[in-house]
This record gives structure tokens, C-alpha cells and sequence, in this order.
């Protein structure tokens, strides 16, 4: 493990204030609790819209956030810490039900083609002591995303998160195709060392 | 442990679920074997919910959560119920990855109706699974020590080894590698001496044989 840096005044606010999603997870599949449930919705109902929005939904988009939110009331129980951080599992559902939103539209009868979940799993660990692992990789994932130049930043977040490709960055951000190439191509590298000095 | 991986930029778009549903099968094939690799793809995940989080807020409607709730009960009374709380993964956590085409195979691999193309190359055609236009996916087999025909590609063409293993102008390729081939590349894949390979292939337009082979180009799509 790599030597702490100091901790930015953000990080060490924020940390007071993020309520144990886990927790609240816990209490929604064990006692259908809809205190826990509100709460869970109102912090991530407004990012999975805004997901969905910057994904191309526009008016659809309110359907996404209602599809994720059912499979997380439905699913809560699946959670495990040992998975993923409470953010990470919405993220992949989000993206699991994106796609399979997608899918169903283009789809003109009932076929049977490969279901969405047997292609995007959700990758489980191969060591035991992974629960502290994962919250320890979340807020170092979160530094590490800080750590990039803006450049770089953007480049990633309209690919990862706008679903655009190269050429539509490029062009939004009126720079050579070249160009966001060699960005994205910089902060994946520098991404993939960030993790690899924290695996050993 | 593969020695043959998809580049970042595949396993970010795979990640972020932007690659289409033949790539991201050919991925999710790899990760079965790779253990590198699934770590990767879930730190990248982490990536996307770190991401989620920083998300500008969208507004929502007022009414929404009352009305998610109204939904969830009415479904509660003709649906499976919720999941109920799983006891700590034990055995479960064993499983890593499970392989994709699992409960699409109606029989083992060895055992899977095979139709041939040629005496030692024969196929089981995976395109109305994957159904996705422009894609050819199946799985293939080529006899131990059967070379195929020297071919290029229009478009790309991914393999995943899963059993046995090949070899090509460009290297040596076993069991869980992940070979990516443009229209820059020109091979004959030739299967290794000691068993059959066999290999899910992905190719997003037919191939080209070059030579006398390319008689076949009508006949035989290597996919």
C-alpha cells in the first residue's frame, strides 16, 4: 500500500456526511423499510436521471431511473459489500438496464438472444477480505479521478458516461480526433498504474 | 492465467456498457479466465460509481418516488417476491465469473452438435444468440494440428481461446487469450499439435481469404 497523502478539505467533509448506503440497503431488504428507501432514492434518483439524460433518454430517461430503483428494492438482499461500494452496484445496474432498455426497443419479437446479466456481471472477488477493499477503493478511486487533468477528465466522462464515441468528442469539444485519442488513451494509462501501485 | 488481453480501451467501453453485445461477449468470455482482467474491469466500475456520484443532480419529479412506490406494491402481489437477504457469500465468491454462453449450449463443448466446414474445421453458429446485424459469432473448432486458411478481415475479428490453443505469423495463443485482428492483418491460424482448439469468434464483417482459398469466400465464412 501506498503512504496516505494528506486528505483534501472536500474528502474529510465529505466523509462525515455520506450516510452508510449499505446500511440503509440492508434495512430494505430485510424490513421493506421505505424511510431507508427514500433516502436511498433521493441521492441517487437524481444522478441516474442525469445519467440517463446525458445517455440520449431525454423523455425516457424517468423510466430508466424507475427501472434501476425497482431492481434496487427488489434486489437490496443481493447486495454485499464484498461486491461493490452501494455507488458502484447502482452504477452497474444503471448500466445493465440501460442497455437492456435499449435492447428491448430494437428487439421485434420475443427471441430468445443472450440476456444483458450474462454478459455484464458483476465481477466478484477472489480474495475474502474484500469488503474493506472495496470502500478503500472507492474513495481511492475517487481521489484518483481528482488526480487527472481536466482534459483528460472530460475526454473520460463523455465516453464513459455520455456514451460518445471519439469522433463525437472530438468534434463537441473541437479538437483533432488525434487528440482525444491521446487523452483518453494518457488517463486509462495513468488510471491503470494508480490501481496497480495500490494492489500491491 | 491468459497471456493475450482486450486493450483499455475495450474494457473501458465493456465498463461503461458502450460496446456493442458481440464485443461485450467476446469480453466477458476473456474475463471467465482472467483474473487481471476482472480486477480491472471492477476497478473501472468503481470508476463508474465514483462517476455517479459527482453527477450533476438532475431534477426529478415530484411524485415520482410516491408513484415508484404505488408501482412496487401493486407488483408485489403478482410477482416474485423481493430477494430476501442472502447469508454471506461463501462458495459463491468461488465462482468469480460465470461463462455467458452457460445456459445457452445445449450440450458441452465436446458434445455440442458441430456442423463441418471443412474435415478439420467445424463450427456451432452463435448469430441469432447474439443477434446483432452485421455481427458473425460462433464458436469454432479446428483439429489439432489443422492449419486454417491464410484470411484478412473487413472489419475486425475477436478470439477467445477456450480450450486447446493456436498459432499465427504473430504469436502463440492459449487457453482465456483474447486476440484482437483488423484489416491490417493478413494470418492462417494453425491449431497446436497436442488437442483440438476451440475458440468463440467474433467478426464484425466476413472475412477474406486471400490465395486460391479465396474460392471459399462464398462458401465459408470463417465465423
Amino acid at each position: 500500500m501506498t503512504t496516505k497523502k494528506a486528505v483534501s478539505m472536500n474528502d474529510s467533509t465529505a466523509a462525515h456526511d455520506v450516510p452508510d448506503w449499505g446500511a440503509l440497503l440492508a434495512r430494505v431488504a430485510e424490513t421493506d423499510d421505505k424511510a431507508a428507501f427514500r433516502a436511498i432514492y433521493q441521492h441517487f434518483a437524481p444522478r441516474i436521471k442525469a445519467y440517463a439524460i446525458n445517455q440520449g433518454f431525454s423523455q425516457h430517461a424517468e423510466v430508466l431511473v424507475q427501472e434501476v430503483m425497482t431492481s434496487v428494492w427488489r434486489n437490496a438482499g443481493k447486495y454485499s459489500e464484498s461486491l461493490a461500494s452501494v455507488s458502484t452496484w447502482i452504477f452497474t445496474i444503471t448500466r445493465n438496464q440501460r442497455i437492456d432498455i435499449l435492447r428491448k426497443l430494437n428487439r421485434s419479437r420475443a427471441e430468445i438472444v443472450i440476456e444483458t446479466e450474462d454478459l455484464w456481471q458483476i465481477p466478484t472477488e477472489d480474495t475474502t477480505i474484500c469488503s474493506i477493499q472495496n470502500l478503500s477503493t472507492e474513495k481511492f478511486v475517487k481521489e484518483a479521478i481528482d488526480k487527472l487533468p481536466e482534459e483528460q477528465m472530460i475526454a473520460l466522462r463523455k465516453v464513459y458516461y455520455e456514451g460518445k464515441t471519439h469522433e463525437e468528442v472530438a468534434e463537441e469539444l473541437s479538437i483533432p480526433l488525434g487528440t482525444v485519442k491521446g487523452r483518453l488513451r494518457l488517463s486509462l494509462q495513468k488510471l491503470r498504474v494508480m490501481f496497480e501501485a495500490k494492489e500491491i | 492465467m491468459s497471456a493475450y488481453h482486450p486493450d483499455d480501451m475495450t474494457l473501458i467501453n465493456y465498463a461503461a456498457g458502450s460496446s456493442s453485445i458481440p464485443e461485450s461477449l467476446a469480453v466477458a468470455m476473456h474475463l471467465c479466465f482472467c483474473h487481471d482482467c476482472r480486477q480491472h474491469v471492477k476497478n473501472l466500475n468503481h470508476l463508474g460509481g465514483a462517476l455517479l456520484e459527482t453527477m450533476k443532480p438532475a431534477s426529478t419529479d415530484d411524485d415520482a418516488f410516491e408513484s415508484l412506490m404505488a408501482s412496487l406494491e401493486r407488483q408485489s402481489h403478482n410477482s416474485p417476491a423481493k430477494v430476501k437477504m442472502e447469508p454471506t457469500p461463501g462458495n459463491k465468491v468461488m465462482q468469480h465469473f460465470t461463462n455467458p454462453l452457460l445456459r445457452y449450449l445445449p450440450a458441452s463443448l465436446a458434445d455440442l452438435p458441430w456442423q463441418n466446414q471443412t474435415k478439420e474445421i467445424s463450427k456451432f453458429d452463435l448469430t441469432s444468440l447474439v443477434n446483432v446485424k452485421g455481427f458473425q459469432v460462433a464458436l469454432q473448432k479446428i483439429s489439432a494440428g489443422a492449419k486454417v486458411p491464410r484470411h484478412t478481415h473487413k472489419g475486425f475479428e475477436y478470439t477467445v481461446i477456450l480450450s486447446g490453443g493456436f498459432s499465427d505469423e504473430l504469436g502463440v495463443y492459449h487457453e482465456g487469450d483474447f486476440i484482437a485482428r483488423d484489416a491490417r492483418h493478413k494470418h492462417s491460424p494453425t491449431a497446436l499439435q497436442n488437442e483440438d482448439c476451440i475458440c468463440l469468434t467474433v467478426l464484425n464483417a466476413p472475412l477474406k481469404f486471400t490465395g486460391w482459398h479465396r474460392v471459399l469466400n462464398p462458401f465459408m465464412a470463417w465465423s
